[in-house]
């Protein structure tokens, strides 16, 4: 009965986080809580990899010398989630580091404004300006009407 | 070497001379020599034809499991005589002062010699294909270099030519999905093959496959609803370009039809599919198509001030009559539809010659700021003026004998009201081309138009042989319908018994030859007459006073500016422009369909879209 | 034999190398790069030539499979390793600003490519995957501009999120069947993954490698990316990247997961990737975007071509891969001469005639006319698609054909634009008068040319390769027969 019930809350959970983080994906405008997003959505994925080889009442997969042969839990998913938290972090850290120039270039960190001011650079490189609003209105401001004109 | 190895071999060699010294004085004269060595390489030919045999090249290409081969029979011959006749007349016209102002105006001459040259090479190679392969092949290689030729005199004619590069890929894309799904039925595209397998084909089969393959031809014909890119692309292009165009051109899209429709599926199969709702079957719906292109392409020329722009149109219109004669299928009908091939060949080409060496003179084309000419240049006076009662379908020219077969076919199958159109167009046929004659040669010549001389030789000798080769197939016709008679037997139509003179038939002959004798007979009468009354005296035009006041130069008494005011106070609510709102409407569609696209791609949240797709298909998956 | 994998562990090498050598002397740092890639486009072939086509493994390590990661080199992989060290090669960033960082990260996607080709294992893929990802992140940002790394991020998150996905389908089919091994999961898929479960986990991979291959609906990084980035990074992007990821889910699909749903899946996200991508370049006004979204166009319509089933389907994707992997580098290479808007373009082409006829003739093949390569291409596909009997690939092959007449419009609208004279008042273009940008334009359209006169001999190999690829149990006996190399 127990191990049933760990391992649905385990594989609830391992899902759970990957839909947070999605959602915060999703739903964030805010670039940095947007990259924890990723970071909780990629722990999720790493937690179901390391789940997929989950055995219930085994033991750690290290051979240790002598002993009789137990079982053990499966060590390739070890392995891989080892080397996908490696990625992981490799990613996250350049992530970081883009998100220190982008800050640097516009600062701001607000995707919104991100993406607009990006668009509008993209399209002014390219020679097809975005329309934009006027700093001052065409044709200069009405001057006030000249002195001695007796109105 | 098969003299088709010859032929294709010297073809391509022109084109590549052309590219390497097009830029030398000399290089149209060149040109039009080798246009002239390609006509004989096909006379070659000529016995291997008349005898029913075919001429085949020497290379077979295989790719990817399909063979392409190519080949010349009776049918491809006929249209090949006219692409080459049109190509040298068209490289003649260019090739002297014409080209030489053409180049100093800053009109890239060279563009046009190429163009020409690829032009005539590939509707050479689309008229040979052995295959449908290889007939795709050549239809494509004939679309891009028509869109080289429209391009090169710039401005509106970019226009232009964009306008017909999406229409011919369109119908080309078309004629491919057609020819991949004949491909999935009948495991090859050879013809042998194609017309085994087509009698297994259930009607809805034939349905898509007629529809496609129907509706890429008409794009190139310019048949209704497609003729909407013909006009403009046509009339913008450079006088000797816009003379092959006419002539030929829009045939190659008939040559196909003929081909795939009447060759391989069928005109008993056609008829075999019924329309639903209606009593129509496929046969009588292009009937109907073909008939109603007669009609409203003849009527909007009449209302058109730009001359090309009226032959333009007028051309679109004359394609009908083809389409009309070859599907009645029989012998009388479809000799009509072919020689009309022939015969509006010669008389579009004159017709153009005609406008151009008027706008080589006067500088215009704008029927509204012309008149008068014929006593300055009769010689294209006299040229215009065949080319018009050959048109119009009067003895003693040629165009009277092909529209006499198509109205005598229509009448002996019975069906008249596509009898009624024709005539219906016909009289917008005479209308238009009588508004173009009366507003350039007739009438008042204008004052800066008195220096006006006539066109140097180079242009004038095609306009010769164009009259003369009217007139002599218009006096003995037969000597073009022993061609068409072939082309028949090669396609598979009845063959009509033609003398040299018309037909002899049961109910009724057409003897040219006495008809243009008793016509020459009462006109010699007629000069008689007048000759011999004597007690004649020329005046001047102007010599001469209407209401009581003395005609003076400056006052414009031509009627020329909204020539059929009367008739268009009847008709013009007729002129909906539904086509165009069609079109344009198309367009519309695409362009929102565009933005749409454009907006998704802007999006804020990309990983939104992930997530709903993941979603989806997840949801999709398990359920 | 052993030598093939050191076309991922010279470049790998190299790749950190290249900064320490930099510092040291810059003109080594410079030249080490495009040496060690020649050198092992040479071991390439010295394999090619030795493999008498036949396909081999490698069992890395020593350890076997399926425990050990193993290397299969059959003629497919062999391809795309040789094209994957040509084309960086070719779009090496050779400009005097360029920084020895931007060497390494070239060097390390190069690596990492033919590592993804040429594996056999399925978290081995996604390793490489992930490589090839974060090289690309860097060098979609190289240009350093503000623009460049936001649109960078964007990627980042994307690609990120997808893979992501790749992992939860990776422990899907780990649960399903315990093994990563792709030849033993080729042998274990008709039982274990032929199920709504195994379909999901082919759907969540798709998605996570499609950001990557450009499927719709995640390529809305596209068009940012290709106009922040220099022309030669969109172009190893467009035309290499893209191309290994197709692979990637081809051999997937060839291997694991053998439903038809799959296929059908790949299929209508393909159609809609087609259908919008020509259509939003139809909209673009300056000549990146547009190419940016006509390669969105063109890999729905290789995507569509993969979906079909068996070797027609590969024959076809393989052959419209090729052709897109020659067109679409040399026409952003064009573009680099180009850049600003497309009205700004007139009378460009008769500037540099050699440019514009060589825009034409790329713009003809794309659009498949024939003679061309182009054309054979989108026949091969076509008469797949007549040959299926579900409507969904009639309705495709109307979408594509529609797809071609779009393009078709837009593409010649530039060359219009190009070739009419100059009005007093076109904009400056800023234009690149490196030779070398043309030079490789001209020799990928030289390639395109002895493509299309050799075709026969082409197609047949082709023909070979897609045949050789489409077979499973041929993938399982190479991997595991006892002739394999140790």
């Amino acid at each position: 009965m127990m191990p049933i019930e760990i391992g649905t809350v385990l594989y609830a959970g391992a899902i759970g986080l990957v839909v947070i983080g999605i959602a915060g994906i999703v739903l964030s405008h805010h670039l940095f809580r947007i990259i924890l997003a990723l970071v909780i959505a990629e722990a999720g994925a790493n937690l179901l990899l390391v789940l997929s080889g989950f055995r219930w009442e085994a033991i750690a997969p290290i051979i240790t010398g002598g002993g009789a042969a137990q079982t053990m839990v499966d060590p390739v998913p070890q392995a891989m989630v080892l080397t996908s938290i490696v990625i992981g972090v490799g990613v996250q850290a350049l992530a970081l580091s883009l998100t220190l120039r982008a800050y640097g270039a516009y600062k701001t960190l607000d995707i919104r404004e991100l993406q607009r001011r990006m668009s509008a650079d993209l399209a002014g490189e390219a020679g097809t300006p975005l329309p934009q609003s006027l700093e001052e209105p065409v044709g200069g401001r009405p001057l006030p009407a000249a002195e001695g004109d007796g109105r | 070497m098969t003299p088709l190895d010859e032929l294709l071999l010297f073809s391509g060699l022109t084109l590549v001379l052309l590219l390497l010294l097009g830029r030398f004085s000399y290089a149209g004269k060149v040109a039009t020599v080798f246009y002239g060595g390609q006509l004989l390489f096909l006379a070659k030919m000529a016995d291997r034809i008349v005898d029913g045999s075919i001429v085949t090249f020497s290379l077979q290409v295989e790719l990817f499991g399909q063979q392409m081969s190519w080949r010349f029979d009776a049918l491809s011959w006929f249209f090949a005589v006219i692409t080459l006749g049109a190509g040298l007349l068209s490289s003649w016209y260019a090739s002297g002062e014409w080209g030489e102002r053409f180049r100093r105006r800053g009109g890239n001459l060279w563009l046009l010699h190429v163009a020409l040259a690829a032009n005539v090479f590939s509707m050479l190679i689309l008229l040979g294909s052995g295959d449908l392969l290889a007939l795709f092949i050549g239809w494509e290689l004939v679309s891009w270099a028509s869109f080289l030729l429209m391009t090169v005199a710039g401005g509106r004619a970019i226009q232009a030519a964009m306008r017909y590069i999406t229409y011919a890929m369109s119908g080309a894309m078309a004629i491919l999905a057609g020819i991949v799904l004949l491909w999935s039925h009948a495991g090859g595209l050879q013809y042998g093959q194609i017309i085994d397998v087509i009698p297994q084909l259930s009607q809805p089969q034939v349905w898509w496959l007629v529809a496609l393959f129907g509706a890429g031809f008409a794009v190139k014909m310019g048949l209704l609803p497609f003729h909407l890119w013909q006009a403009a692309a046509y009339a913008e292009t450079p006088g000797p370009g816009a003379a092959f165009f006419g002539a030929i051109s829009a045939r190659m899209g008939l040559y196909a039809f003929i081909l795939v429709l009447v060759q391989l599926i069928g005109l008993a199969r056609l008829s075999e599919l019924t329309i639903p709702f209606t009593f129509l079957d496929m046969r009588d719906l292009w009937a109907w198509i073909a008939v109603l292109t007669i009609i409203l392409p003849t009527y909007i020329a009449l209302r058109q001030n730009d001359a090309r722009y009226l032959l333009a149109w007028h051309g679109i219109g004359q394609g009908g009559y083809m389409l009309l004669g070859l599907v009645m299928g029989d012998a009388l009908g479809s000799a009509g539809g072919l020689l009309h091939v022939f015969n509006y060949a010669t008389n579009q080409a004159v017709l153009f010659f005609a406008v151009f060496a008027v706008m080589f003179r006067t500088g215009t084309a704008d029927l509204n700021k012309l008149g008068g000419l014929i006593t300055r240049m009769p010689i294209s006076f006299f040229a215009m003026l065949v080319g018009i009662i050959g048109l119009a379908g009067l003895p003693p020219m040629n165009g009277f004998v092909s529209k006499w077969f198509v109205y005598r076919s229509l009448m002996i199958e019975g069906e008249p009201l596509l009898f009624l159109g024709a005539v219906i167009g016909t009289l917008g046929t005479i209308l238009s081309v009588y508004k173009l004659i009366h507003n350039t040669f007739l009438g008042q010549l204008r004052v800066e138009h008195v220096e006006v001389r006539e066109v140097p030789w180079s242009m004038v000798a095609p306009m010769i042989i164009l009259m003369l080769l009217i007139i002599a197939t218009g006096v003995a016709p037969g000597l073009v319908l022993d061609w068409v008679a072939l082309v028949q037997s090669a396609v598979g139509l009845p063959v009509v018994e033609n003398t040299l003179g018309g037909v002899e038939l049961a109910s009724g002959s057409l003897d040219m030859l006495w008809v243009v004798g008793v016509l020459f007979a009462g006109f010699g009468i007629g000069a008689l007459l007048f000759y011999s009354g004597g007690r004649t005296r020329q005046v001047h035009q102007l010599d001469n006073y209407a209401g009581g006041h003395f005609l003076t130069a400056e006052t414009r008494y031509h009627y020329s500016d909204n020539f059929y005011a009367g008739l268009m106070h009847l008709i013009k609510p007729w002129y909906r422009g539904s086509f165009v709102w069609l079109e344009s409407t198309l367009g519309s569609l695409l362009e929102i369909a565009a933005s749409l696209m454009q907006r998704l791609y802007g999006t804020l949240h990309p990983s939104l879209y992930l997530l709903v797709t993941v979603v989806a298909t997840l949801t999709w998956v398990l359920l | 034999m052993n030598t093939i994998a050191l076309t991922v562990v010279l470049p790998l090498l190299a790749a950190f190398v290249v900064p320490v050598l930099s510092r040291v002397s810059p003109l080594l740092g410079r030249l080490l790069g495009p040496l060690t890639l020649a050198y092992t486009i040479l071991l390439t072939l010295q394999v090619w030539l030795g493999m008498e086509g036949k396909p081999f493994s490698i069992a890395l390590g020593g350890f076997q499979p399926p425990l050990g990661i193993n290397f299969y080199v059959d003629r497919l992989s062999l391809l795309f390793t040789f094209l994957t060290l040509v084309t960086s090669l070719l779009l090496w960033p050779w400009r005097n600003e360029t920084e020895p960082r931007q060497y390494a990260l070239t060097l390390l996607l190069a690596a990492s490519a033919c590592g993804l080709a040429l594996s056999g294992d399925l978290f081995n893929i996604y390793v490489f995957y992930e490589l090839i990802s974060v090289a690309s992140f860097g060098l979609a940002a190289a240009t350093r501009s503000g623009a460049a790394f936001a649109a960078s991020l964007r990627y980042l998150i994307l690609s990120g999120l997808g893979s992501v996905l790749v992992l939860c389908g990776i422990a899907i089919v780990y649960l399903q069947t315990g093994t990563l091994n792709l030849a033993q999961l080729s042998q274990l898929a008709p039982e274990t993954l032929n199920t709504p479960l195994g379909m999901s986990a082919f759907a969540l991979i798709l998605l996570g490698i499609g950001v990557k291959g450009e499927l719709f609906p995640v390529n809305s990084w596209v068009p940012e990316v290709y106009a922040a980035a220099s022309s030669r990074v969109s172009g190893l992007l467009a035309g290499l990247v893209s191309k290994l990821a197709v692979l990637v889910i081809v051999r997937l699909l060839v291997l694991l997961f053998q439903q038809e749903s799959a296929l059908q899946l790949m299929l209508i996200l393909g159609l809609l990737g087609a259908i919008s991508g020509e259509l939003a370049a139809w909209r673009a006004k300056d000549m990146n975007r547009m190419l940016a979204f006509s390669s969105i166009g063109q890999l729905g319509v290789i995507f569509i071509a993969f979906s079909i089933p068996g070797e027609t389907g590969l024959f076809a994707g393989l052959a419209l891969s090729l052709h897109h992997l020659l067109v679409k580098p040399a026409l952003f290479l064009l573009a680099e001469r180009w850049r600003g808007s497309l009205a700004g373009l007139r009378g460009a082409g008769l500037a540099s005639p050699v440019a514009g006829g060589l825009f034409v003739l790329l713009a003809l093949s794309l659009v498949g006319m024939p003679p061309l390569p182009g054309f054979w291409a989108k026949f091969l596909l076509f008469t797949g698609l007549a040959a299926q009997q579900s409507v969904v690939y009639q309705v495709a092959l109307g979408v594509v054909l529609l797809s071609i007449v779009i393009e078709a419009n837009y593409l010649f609208r530039v060359v219009m634009n190009l070739f009419q004279p100059a009005g007093d008042s076109s904009v400056a273009v800023t234009t690149d008068h490196s030779w070398l940008n043309l030079g490789t334009t001209f020799l990928l359209s030289a390639l395109l040319i002895a493509g299309m006169l050799f075709m026969g001999p082409l197609g047949t190999w082709l023909e070979g390769v897609a045949i050789q690829a489409a077979d499973p149990v041929l993938y399982f006996d190479t991997v595991f027969s006892v002739s394999a190399i140790h």
